[in-house]
């Protein structure tokens, strides 16, 4: 860690936390960027107007270099925001100038330099190889570095700038590069993934452009009975009351409301911690949160137009973080994900009180944590996945392990449990849909013929992930799910479409005659009318909430962009 | 270079001298110097102290030392005795002859040839010069005299190997380069002692432009074509300059200059695309690049042109070539592979003759060309069970071709559900199998010739007419009990029940039939109204003609075949098109329901390649006056209405915004239907 006061500092990475080590040679000037070099015998460190390579070994600066020769003119400081030490001795340093400059650092001379950009170059990424650079600058601009033989086939190379790319608006903060991409993260609120062509093969799945808006997470919670919505945010939670309508009408109408939706409570987490998980309970009278260090839980009252919000005292204390939360379904439970693939499970007390009951671990035991939960409606399952994508099933009713649902090669993004018939609903990243009998430990039927048929193209080819899973209980051949750019409810009942047909049939479907219809259907009824969806959840039988989040309502509150001239003036 | 600093500094003991350059041993990176004429000196980058340094005290006064790359160091004494550093080493105080008597060298060489490290070096006496070629290995030794010049001396040497021979350029001092060659002999058996050889140069350039000339003092050479000279540009009346220049040996051209204003010592250096010079005090570094010399470089007339080293700096080629590769190792059947990819047209005949050639699949089908059919389909059906393998494709191909060919023998036998399921399941294209929709096209195949309409790329114009001819031929009656896909025609064509209703309720851009007939200001018999708005053809038939639709086709090719369709199949397949025009104008986003419905420039463009084609049948024939006024009146008034659209677009689009405004609402209860 390299601090304001320009010291280095070393810290071992130890099970449960990190523990600091030693101190290194302090100089002055704040260091602002690190690098270690791959054989971790030095570390390079950037300051303004400098930079310097500590050897670890002694602790001590080995060599200190400037990095503001010639530009007198500007007196501006030089500051070195993002440095790379590169295994054969070149130190790469990416400048509020917007230069990338290689030096060596051993001799301490300037190798190479390349002004990529008018305002500043703030990260630079390396690839295993070392044979090319990503940086991303205050413009949004990213550029592709490459190290090329001067001449084909010759031996002198030189570092080339080869690729410009702009898919950000605002700074671009970090960037990483993969084997077969560049990966950029800004503060326009975006992480961009962007194929490499050269590396590809073929034009695939893999190929294209990715961009990223929303974390592939649940923020927004719903209380299917008490009609509320809990709203994550960084550093608040916000409860919404449901409006209603007592109209009906056709499709597209937009009804009048006869109850206006009502914002109940917001609730302000203290201190500078993210909130990091957050649930309602579906009674609508519990509200859990979790920072990275504490858990909040609080009883809701609401009667007539008062709401009262009172926080439950002793709280059990969880040594390791909340990394979701998950009431049971007739709200008497809370389960708790946590550290090393252990679930929690609180009792609910009446009228505010809460009692750890038992502590639920896979018996082979497990390094990661646990990231998603799924209750079953009856109170005897639950599924619980960790890090290492395994999906661990629990019997509530005696506390013990049931099975392992079969490891699959991706993370599971999303999963529940039939309210009916108590059937795991897997959605896997690479948008593999699994369904896994509890009761009888297997996949089941359907599960096989999905897997033997296989899915959609279009539906495999999709961007974002399924973020949740809903069952419609008047129908149990209907899965609801959604992801950021669709909402689709799969009918198990009706076939699967192939390939050559539309998946996205139903404006065709509305224009054909009731006739014609059957011909056309398939399984997966998708609308696209909600976008970007962040959450979607069937209240009840016929009632369907959808939460949209506009990119520029956010867009709007972002600082301006760095002032570019389009044309000369 | 922007930024100097010495990397490392040693030097000598007060009251020695260095007295040669000191050079580098690439191979080993240690430094070589040599002071006071006689002591060597060798270290390396970590020692500090040269006293310290290796040290060798020779019998001989050195004149210089050359390091060569992968050659070692080469010693070149004041006397002209040459040992390589490492024979010297072993013995620092041996005995080194006198090579030459009483002429000094003047400057001196050295390359590689071969593994063999040659050196040259001239020497004067007396207005005589002379060239010496030595190689230390092999202790051979070549004297040469230079021819004589007059009024001018050289001031300047510097030489390359091309092909085994010595190519020395002079620079003199009458503003010229001369160039000498020099073969490299083999035999060493030459005496000593001899009369040197006298050699010829010749003029190679003059280093003068547009009457200043150039007072040159240094001279390297860059490529075959283009030397840099370092010197003085003296021109009558101004002052004299000193400045770098690149000349064009091939065109006798000034490439480039660069003014050195600050004075120079007169030398100059040059390593891997870099002059080294002294530029007052500063040591400059100036990095040059040579184009392949042409005449319009020499003559400064080529501006954009990108040069080849340049496009080498990034790879944007590196899939094609990995392609390449792939298609190296596995040869043929790739290259029939990527054939049927291009669908090259004018390669069918290649393929077709290629194919029994290929590998063992080509051997297989022999054998199977007298087996059984039901053996052949089995053993057919086993090939194509195999893994996909490169060539895949072309087997394929193979396993239809051998398929028809059976068919053509055995008019008897045709296996209709297998080539549905090849074409069906693999990507094949009318050049992998030209034999197949000919023979569909005789059996009466419809289904088939549905099936490769939809997803051969390549078939050619006159194969696509004749299935459009033997659609519009066939028999309704006969075509109802054809099994074929009707999901491109099966949303829009209502042909059992003439269901107005529907209709009348999707009628969703403000066009109605009245529209149209008050625009026209005419009125239309209501009779034949009801006819155009009935299918002309049945289900299965629309189906077939979409397909035919959906194949691709280039204009030029098709319009001599259309040229031939009957005029009543003519005039039935132009009513066809009219019905999918005012069926597509119906809606909004003009497209037709169900899956490979025909888009509305398809029609579109069928109905003009059609009108193009029979227009002197369509004029004469009484049924299609009719047709082709109605057509026109259609056209006509969507052509109005369009317009009209035109003019209230901007209430369209304020409407549009309102609308937006509305939709902005933070919340709302909708009904959205899901079926």
């Amino acid at each position: 860690i390299g601090c304001e006061d320009g010291s280095v500092k070393i810290f071992q990475v130890v099970p449960g936390g990190i523990q600091f080590e030693r101190n290194l040679d302090r100089r002055k000037g704040r260091v602002l960027c690190l690098s270690w070099h791959p054989s971790d015998t030095h570390i390079a460190a950037g300051s303004i107007d400098f930079f310097r390579v500590i050897d670890v070994a002694s602790g001590q600066t080995v060599q200190r270099v400037m990095v503001n020769h010639h530009v007198e003119k500007t007196k501006r400081e030089c500051v070195v925001w993002a440095i790379a030490l590169l295994s054969r001795g070149t130190v790469v340093s990416a400048d509020s100038f917007g230069r990338v400059q290689f030096w060596d650092w051993q001799q301490g001379t300037l190798a190479e330099s390349h002004t990529v950009s008018t305002s500043a170059a703030l990260s630079l990424a390396v690839s295993e190889k070392e044979d090319s650079i990503i940086v991303g600058t205050s413009t949004g601009a990213t550029y592709q570095l490459q190290l090329l033989p001067v001449k084909l086939g010759g031996l002198e190379k030189r570092w080339v700038r080869t690729k410009p790319f702009q898919f950000h608006s605002h700074d671009v903060r970090a960037v990483a590069h993969s084997p077969t991409a560049l990966i950029s993260g800004g503060l326009d609120a975006q992480l961009v993934i962007r194929p490499l062509m050269e590396k590809m093969q073929k034009k695939s799945y893999d190929a294209a452009l990715r961009k990223f808006t929303f974390p592939h997470r649940r923020l927004v919670s719903c209380a299917r009975k008490a009609r509320l919505l809990l709203f994550q945010f960084s550093q608040y939670l916000e409860l919404w009351r449901l409006g209603s309508t007592e109209e009906t009408g056709k499709d597209g109408e937009v009804l009048p409301l006869c109850r206006m939706p009502e914002h109940l409570v917001q609730l302000k987490s203290k201190g500078p911690e993210h909130i990091y998980c957050s649930c309602v309970s579906p009674c609508g009278t519990w509200v859990g949160y979790a920072t990275a260090s504490r858990f909040h839980l609080y009883r809701v009252r609401c009667d007539g137009d008062g709401v009262s919000l009172r926080k439950v005292p002793k709280v059990p204390k969880l040594v390791p973080p909340a990394y979701q939360l998950q009431f049971s379904a007739d709200s008497d439970s809370l389960f708790v994900a946590s550290a090393r693939g252990s679930v929690h499970v609180f009792q609910l007390l009446e009228p505010g009180g809460c009692k750890h009951l038992h502590t639920l671990r896979p018996p082979s035991g497990c390094s990661e944590a646990v990231y998603l939960l799924a209750p079953s409606a009856d109170g005897h399952w639950l599924a619980a996945v960790s890090g290492d994508w395994a999906i661990h099933i629990y019997n509530l009713k005696c506390f013990k392990h049931h099975c392992v649902v079969p490891t699959y090669k991706c993370a599971v993004s999303a999963l529940a449990i039939h309210p009916i018939t108590n059937n795991l609903v897997i959605a896997y990243s690479d948008q593999q849909l699994f369904e896994f009998s509890i009761p009888e430990k297997q996949y089941t039927s359907w599960s096989r013929a999905v897997q033997s048929r296989g899915l959609h193209r279009a539906w495999l080819e999709r961007d974002s992930p399924i973020t949740h899973i809903a069952f419609n209980p008047k129908n149990p051949s209907h899965i609801l799910l959604h992801d950021t750019y669709l909402l689709c409810v799969l009918d198990k009942s009706l076939p699967l479409p192939d390939d050559s047909a539309l998946l996205m049939n139903q404006s065709t479907l509305k224009q054909l005659p009731e006739t014609a219809r059957k011909r056309q259907l398939h399984a997966f009824k998708i609308c696209k009318k909600f976008q970007p969806l962040l959450f979607m959840d069937l209240l009840d039988k016929n009632c369907l909430v959808v939460v949209e989040r506009p990119i520029m309502d956010f867009k709007t509150q972002l600082p301006l962009p760095v002032q570019q001239k389009k044309f000369g003036t | 270079i922007s930024d100097q600093k010495p990397l490392g500094c040693w030097s000598v003991k007060h009251g020695q001298i260095l007295t040669c350059p000191v050079v580098c041993n690439f191979d080993t990176h240690e430094y070589i110097a040599v002071h006071d004429d006689k002591v060597l000196r060798i270290w390396k980058d970590e020692d500090i102290n040269l006293d310290k340094a290796f040290k060798a005290t020779l019998s001989a006064d050195v004149y210089r030392i050359h390091s060569l790359p992968l050659g070692g160091p080469v010693v070149l004494f004041r006397g002209g005795g040459v040992r390589t550093l490492d024979a010297l080493l072993e013995a620092p105080q041996q005995e080194i002859e006198n090579v030459i008597s009483a002429e000094v060298i003047r400057w001196s060489g050295a390359f590689m040839e071969g593994e063999q490290p040659v050196l040259i070096f001239t020497t004067a006496k007396d207005g005589d010069f002379f060239v010496y070629v030595q190689k230390p290995k092999l202790s051979s030794l070549h004297k040469y005299k230079l021819e004589q010049q007059e009024s001018a001396k050289p001031l300047c040497f510097t030489a390359h190997i091309t092909n085994q021979t010595v190519i020395l350029l002079c620079l003199y001092s009458n503003h010229s380069v001369y160039q000498v060659l020099i073969p490299l002999q083999q035999d060493t058996e030459e005496e000593e002692g001899e009369e040197a050889e006298i050699l010829s140069k010749s003029l190679l350039l003059k280093l003068s432009v547009s009457g200043a000339v150039l007072k040159g003092t240094s001279l390297v050479v860059l490529d075959k074509d283009h030397v840099a000279v370092l010197g003085s540009l003296a021109a009558p009346g101004k002052e004299r300059r000193e400045c770098l220049t690149i000349w064009n040996t091939k065109f006798q051209t000034l490439q480039t200059s660069k003014e050195l204003p600050l004075g120079t010592s007169g030398q100059l250096w040059c390593y891997e695309e870099k002059f080294f010079l002294i530029h007052g005090k500063l040591l400059t570094v100036i990095m040059y690049k040579c184009e392949t010399s042409s005449l319009a470089a020499a003559v400064g007339k080529l501006k954009d042109r990108q040069t080849p080293d340049v496009s080498s700096f990034v790879n944007w080629n590196t899939l094609e070539d990995e392609e390449l590769v792939v298609s190296f190792q596995s040869q043929e059947p790739v290259a029939l592979k990527a054939e049927s990819r291009i669908n090259l047209r004018s390669r069918r005949s290649t393929v077709a003759g290629e194919q029994p050639e290929t590998l063992s699949v080509g051997q297989l089908l022999i054998n199977l060309k007298d087996a059984p059919t039901y053996v052949l389909e089995t053993e057919l059906r086993k090939l194509m069970a195999k893994a996909p393998t490169p060539d895949l494709q072309a087997t394929i191909g193979c396993v239809v071709t051998a398929l028809t060919d059976r068919c053509k023998k055995n008019p008897k036998y045709y296996p209709q559900n297998f080539l549905q399921e090849i074409v069906e399941t693999r990507d094949l294209s009318y050049s992998l199998c030209p034999d197949l929709m000919a023979l569909a096209l005789e059996k009466k195949d419809m289904h088939l010739l549905q099936i490769c309409l939809e997803r051969f790329p390549d078939i050619p114009e006159e194969i696509t007419y004749a299935c459009l001819k033997a659609f519009l031929s066939m028999s309704e009656d006969h075509l109802k009990s054809v099994d074929v896909n009707l999901d491109s025609a099966i949303c829009y064509v209502d042909v059992e029940f003439n269901n107005t209703e529907v209709k009348t309720e999707i009628l969703e851009n403000g066009f109605s039939a009245e529209m149209d007939q008050d625009m026209c200001g005419t009125k239309a018999p209501r009779a034949s109204r009801s006819i155009d708005e009935s299918c002309p053809v049945g289900l299965q038939k629309a189906a077939l003609l979409n397909a035919v639709l959906h194949s691709a086709y280039t204009e030029t090719f098709l319009l001599p075949h259309l040229k031939n369709l009957p005029a009543r199949q003519a005039i039935l397949f132009l009513r066809y098109l009219y019905y999918l025009y005012v069926k597509c104008s119906e809606k909004v986003n003009t497209t037709l329901p169900g899956i490979r419905s025909p888009t509305i420039n398809q029609i579109m463009d069928w109905m003009c390649l059609l009108l193009d084609a029979q227009f002197t049948v369509m004029v004469m024939l009484p049924e299609a006056k009719e047709l082709l006024s109605n057509l026109h009146k259609f056209v006509r008034a969507q052509v109005r209405f369009y317009s009209e659209l035109n003019k209230i677009e901007g209430s369209l689009r304020e409407l549009q915004r309102l609308n937006l405004l509305r939709e902005s609402q933070t919340y709302s209860i909708e009904v959205l239907e899901i079926i």
